[in-house]
């Protein structure tokens, strides 16, 4: 610092100053509203998680032995229908009616639940997501039942996939009950051939769901503007990739991949109906809670059925008419036997 | 250098050179986990923080928006280092810089072209042009500042197509029986994570690779290149430099032996001027601290001005890039950008009167954006939107369940709204064209762009037409119309149209009405 003097001295010491001065008179100056940084401190807001946790109405062993003897072994019900309890409650009684889950799924099975988890914007109420009790509860029958692994999965046509089984909460009540998540994975999306099709030959469908043991499809009923009602066969459309191609002859190319799919066992969930603006939703007046579940082995028929809770006649769906001509399943209600159980109360 | 002299090169007989090294890395390091992160749960206010660090950023946003956004105020930490220890930000923080010096391509150097002292004044003349252009409204230039140069060539560029490779490699190696498994582990380490879950489309990707490589090519003609003459950020930060603190001294026991010199990165250890260096141009790497086999070069306190350079801006380079900067603002400005560009769509809640002055063209929320919605404007925002965020619904849709852009914006142009405003801003006016929708041209039926569209009131009903087949057969379809009242331009039914090309319905810009009111009111309408 020999060669330091006054002036220079002040002149580093007015420009530091300076410096400091106005870093401090920027800091000062700006908008005050806690809207700045506290804002941006925020975590990415998710749609709320469900608080309200549905009390567990599970029936006991004894409940559940009591229910079993409606359902001998070779005169299982076609549909099993239970009304009116919680949505635990609910499964339990239908699966039970149609026989237990002992009857499709076997010690050691890899099983594929399949829910309507179609967007990642929706919680359970909206009715645009199947219920998650409802899902939870299924995969706890197939562990009892004895399966190996329980993956749970749908390919949501807004957001991706673990963003959605988070926000419908279908992944808590899920991983509760010992199940997994299966994240979409679109190397799993496999070219294949559908040997009854009428139309769809040709699909990129899920590989797991080809490759497991069991395939469950739970549908949530809801309404649908080209489809009229999303139901079990229109659920199916959550396996395959290139969905905007189904639209062009939706009835017969769902039937086509119904034909291929082949789901063991169909769980209609009806504990929220969506009435309208379906299939995404968004106005709790636009649900119904009717707090009912129909369970079959045959898609056609749950279809059917769940048509009817709508004012529907089955036959007013293209593809129940086309499952129908391909001889998937039945749509007769009159003539099937259907074990209607009242849960509550 | 001598080869005994080299032999000094191990890790403990340079201690400062090893711990500005490690820093480095671990400050390149952090950068990268930021950028990693910024498409998941972590708060965007987290994973902009190398953004906020920024100094030139928060500078112009502050002069062309004339708005002080408060996060912003993380910048002055970054001066307040500069002013007491010089551009140390770009010795040892900044990770464009780090990248440089670990691909020294200077070693490979075949030509005998050096840009003279000269050329140092580029980066001064650039940042003055940033400036004056700022204080005009101006923020365009900012596309050459290093963060956003590396976020956006990261983000658009590197990324998507690191996506495509490993993409095409996992899709080939499926194929083979014995290596589905570990594919899919593999996969599942990398996605959500690191690769996007769903395929992404990105356009322009090589664009903006080629201006990263190209500034990593410039160390051929030079170590540290960029640094040294480009960028605008180490020009701010070497005329802050001039008054820091701590500079860099030769002691009388100096024996010119000119280890120095040839050690520093930055080449400003002039042998003609006693072996001085300028603090303007010094990046602290302490490389000659290290080196010095006589202790001669030391870094001591100086209270004064360093005296100026014959590179430094004088009076004749204000003026001129004063000039220029008013010359091309004038020149800008002679398009109104929204009339010119039906396309700009803004992303959710900018506002579109001050929105090209506030962003700094960073690139962070196209990184958040985890449907690739938005993409940096190439011709949809004209030059003074160049690189800014355009929402290209095609490509990608607004998802109605996200508001990452905005919490993820370093400096609020894009403003971080809770989700539930975010779902009422107003993006742009839907318009179906019948001469390409299906059930106008086609008789054929399709309501997706109905049934994807996410709001609790649908904003596109269908409307029952009779359609008369080509038989003469008359047909009940169902036909889409838009409600203007309640569509919020998410670009869902664009992006789901099945339409191949272009969407038979589209997301058009409509102008200054949108989004101000935070809410559905349009002046337009």
């Amino acid at each position: 610092m020999e060669n330091k003097t006054r002036r220079a001295f002040l002149q580093w010491i007015a420009i530091q100053m300076s410096a400091v001065f106005g870093g401090s008179l920027l800091a000062s100056c700006g908008k005050q509203e806690p809207h700045s940084l506290q804002t941006t401190a925020l975590p990415i807001a998710k749609p709320i998680q469900p608080t309200e946790v549905e009390p567990t109405d599970a029936p006991t062993q004894t409940e559940q032995a009591a229910a079993e003897p409606s359902a001998t072994p070779n005169g299982h019900p076609h549909l099993a229908v239970s009304r009116g309890g919680e949505p635990e409650a609910l499964v339990r009684h239908a699966v039970a009616a149609l026989g237990g889950m002992m009857r499709f799924v076997s010690t050691g099975d890899d099983v594929i639940v399949k829910p309507n988890a179609c967007v990642d914007y929706r919680t359970y109420e909206y009715a645009a997501t199947t219920n998650p009790w409802v899902v939870g509860e299924i995969v706890r029958l197939c562990l009892e039942a004895g399966a190996g692994r329980v993956r749970v999965m749908d390919f949501p046509f807004g957001g991706d996939s673990e963003s959605a089984y988070w926000s419908s909460g279908i992944q808590e009540q899920v991983l509760a009950a010992g199940g997994e998540m299966e994240p979409i994975r679109f190397l799993k999306f496999v070219e294949t051939e559908i040997p009854d099709a009428l139309d769809l030959k040709k699909c990129q469908i899920y590989e797991d769901v080809l490759l497991a043991d069991v395939v469950i499809n739970v549908p949530i009923a809801k309404h649908h503007s080209l489809a009229r009602l999303t139901l079990g066969m229109k659920n199916l459309m959550g396996v395959i990739r290139d969905r905007p191609y189904m639209h062009g002859n939706l009835g017969q190319r769902l039937a086509d991949l119904t034909s291929r799919v082949h789901p063991a066992l169909t769980i209609v969930d009806a504990v929220r109906i969506l009435q309208r603006s379906g299939p995404t939703g968004g106005r709790l007046s636009d649900v119904q809670k009717i707090d009912t579940v129909i369970a079959s082995p045959d898609i056609v028929a749950a279809d059917s059925y769940a048509s009817t809770l709508f004012g529907l006649q089955p036959t007013d769906l293209s593809y129940i008419v086309s499952g129908l001509n391909m001889g998937l399943g039945q749509a007769d209600l009159a003539t099937m036997k259907i074990e209607e159980i009242a849960v509550g109360a | 250098m001598a080869p005994d002299l080299k032999k000094r090169r191990r890790l403990f007989s340079r201690p400062w050179t090893s711990l500005r090294k490690l820093i480095q890395a671990l400050a390149l390091l952090s950068f990268l986990a930021l950028f990693v992160v910024a498409r998941s749960e972590t708060p965007g206010s987290t994973t902009n923080l190398f953004l906020r660090l920024d100094p030139l950023l928060a500078l112009v946003n502050l002069l062309a928006s004339r708005a002080f956004v408060a996060g912003a105020a993380v910048a002055l930490i970054t001066v307040a280092l500069t002013f007491l220890t010089g551009r140390s930000w770009c010795g040892w923080l900044c990770p464009l810089g780090t990248i440089l010096d670990w691909i020294p391509l200077h070693r490979w150097k075949k030509g005998k072209w050096t840009p003279g002292e000269g050329w140092r004044g580029v980066k001064y003349a650039l940042l003055l042009l940033t400036l004056f252009a700022a204080l005009l409204g101006g923020s365009t230039l900012l596309i050459f500042n290093p963060l956003t140069i590396l976020t956006r060539g990261l983000a658009v560029g590197v990324w998507p197509s690191l996506d495509k490779l490993v993409t095409a490699a996992e899709t080939a190696l499926y194929r083979l029986p014995a290596l589905r498994a570990p594919v899919l582990e593999i996969d599942a380490l990398l996605r959500p994570l690191i690769l996007p879950p769903t395929p992404l489309t990105t356009r322009a990707s090589a664009l903006f690779t080629s201006l990263l490589i190209v500034i990593v090519l410039l160390n051929l003609f030079a170590e540290r290149f960029w640094c040294r003459y480009l960028c605008p950020l180490g020009a701010l930060l070497g005329l802050m430099s001039k008054v820091a603190l701590l500079r860099r001294r030769i002691e009388p026991g100096c024996v010119s032996c000119k280890l120095c010199t040839d050690a520093c990165p930055m080449g400003t250890i002039q042998p003609a001027d006693d072996y001085a260096s300028d603090p303007g141009e010094c990046t602290m790497c302490l490389e000659c601290l290290d080196d010095c086999p006589l202790g001669a070069t030391t870094f001591t306190p100086v209270f004064s001005v360093d005296p100026s350079r014959a590179y430094d801006p004088g009076r004749r380079q204000v003026l001129v890039t004063l000039g220029a900067a008013l010359g091309g603002m004038a020149l800008i400005r002679t398009v109104d950008t929204e009339l010119n560009h039906p396309y700009g769509l803004l992303p959710p809640g900018a506002d579109a009167d001050e929105f090209y002055s506030q962003c700094v063209r960073c690139g962070q929320c196209m990184r958040a954006c985890p449907t690739a919605a938005l993409q940096p404007a190439l011709t949809e925002a004209g030059i003074e939107g160049f690189w800014t965020p355009v929402l290209i619904p095609r490509l990608g849709y607004c998802d109605y369940g996200c508001n990452a852009c905005g919490q993820s914006c370093p400096v609020e142009a894009i403003p971080p709204l809770p989700l539930v405003l975010k779902q009422e801003q107003v993006i742009g006016r839907v318009e179906i064209d019948q001469d390409r929708c299906l059930p106008w041209i086609e008789e054929q039926e399709c309501i997706v762009c109905e049934e994807v569209c996410p709001l609790p009131e649908k904003a596109i009903e269908l409307e029952l037409a009779e359609a008369r087949l080509p038989t003469g057969e008359i047909r009940i379809l169902q036909r889409p119309v838009v409600i203007h009242d309640l569509c919020i331009g998410c670009g869902m039914c664009e992006y789901k149209c099945p339409v191949s090309g272009e969407a038979a319905i589209r997301v058009y810009s409509h102008g200054s009405g949108r989004g101000k009111q935070g809410g559905r009111g349009r002046r337009h309408d």
